[in-house]
């Protein structure tokens, strides 16, 4: 017992326990979660039309389709990127508040929203989704392939040299 | 300080502290998937890793807060709770600067718990934390059973 008379080896001995208890009650309740959470999954079948409140990833078909729709487009990426070119028509990201009073300028918290940032491996759009979710935004969209894939696929843009 | 004073002050910090993360970890640990969304909705950790801390701090909040009131292993549990409040100043404070509006998630999972983040929540984490230090550098061992006290 010893070994416990170092704090270090004290802050050790805590977090061992904890997670040997926090594993076990987990794996024996009902209601266990995944020890990581699970990515947003890209689903195909969407109804707009819908009441249910939606936060799910689209494929670049899809957010083609959203976009000749109308649906509007918000570039979660930094100003600096979205002045060198966004999908077209694209809200800039601001600060969350100003974003939202411009978002409701323009539509309701009920109307869908698709949210981008650069490629596949940028985490910022998911989190503006989630931002925006807490914000009482219902449905809401992230097209993973962001400004890498639409532009590769030479959709509708604006660019700083056009 | 007066050593008398200063017994009495860290059997009172020990004792807030103690009752505070007792009381933080019950819900989060009846609620994990509703505290995960709470720890997620700050967005500092990689994608997935809220689930992880959300079944994992709940417990280290628990036995922390027994064992420091219990006076058992007292200088771990007063350095876990000075590194917890820390990354809960730290998180706060970038959810704030982001003007990100959310729950604290600190003593209840629920959404609309109206405990929303704010300076005050801040300065309550600062004050934790102070006492955090009163208990780590006590001179008095007083009410303390394992390590023996000297």
């Amino acid at each position: 017992m010893q070994y416990l008379d170092k704090p270090f080896n004290q802050v050790v001995f805590f977090v061992v326990i904890s997670i040997f208890l926090s594993f076990s009650s987990n794996l024996v309740r009902k209601d266990s979660i995944p020890l990581l959470a699970k990515k947003l999954e890209i689903t195909e079948d969407i109804d707009l039309d819908s009441d249910e409140s939606t936060l799910t990833a689209i494929s670049l078909d899809k957010a083609k389709e959203f976009f000749e729709n109308g649906v509007l487009f918000i570039d979660a990426r930094d100003e600096v990127y979205y002045n060198e070119g966004h999908i077209r028509n694209a809200m800039k990201n601001v600060f969350l508040m100003e974003l939202i009073f411009n978002i409701e300028d323009k539509q309701t918290k009920e109307d869908p929203i698709v949210v981008y940032c650069g490629d596949p491996g940028c985490g910022d759009s998911e989190d503006l989704a989630y931002d925006l979710q807490n914000e009482g935004f219902k449905k809401l969209f992230v097209f993973k392939g962001g400004w890498l894939e639409w532009s590769a696929a030479n959709y509708p843009a604006d660019r700083s040299n056009e | 300080m007066n050593k008398e004073i200063e017994k009495y002050l860290v059997i009172i910090c020990r004792l807030i502290l103690g009752g505070v993360f007792i009381y933080a970890s019950l819900d989060k640990i009846a609620n994990p998937a509703e505290f995960a969304k709470a720890v997620g909705n700050y967005h500092v950790l990689p994608f997935g890793m809220e689930n992880l801390v959300a079944l994992i701090l709940p417990w280290v909040e628990l036995i922390v807060g027994v064992c420091i009131i219990a006076g058992i292993l007292v200088d771990g549990s007063s350095i876990l709770i000075i590194i917890m409040n820390v990354i809960f100043i730290f998180a706060i404070s970038q959810a704030l600067a982001r003007g990100i509006s959310i729950e604290c998630g600190c003593f209840s999972t629920s959404s609309d718990s109206g405990s929303a983040i704010g300076i005050n929540t801040i300065i309550r984490d600062i004050g934790y934390l102070i006492m955090g230090f009163i208990v780590l550098k006590r001179k008095s061992k007083w009410m303390e059973f394992f390590p023996k006290s000297i």
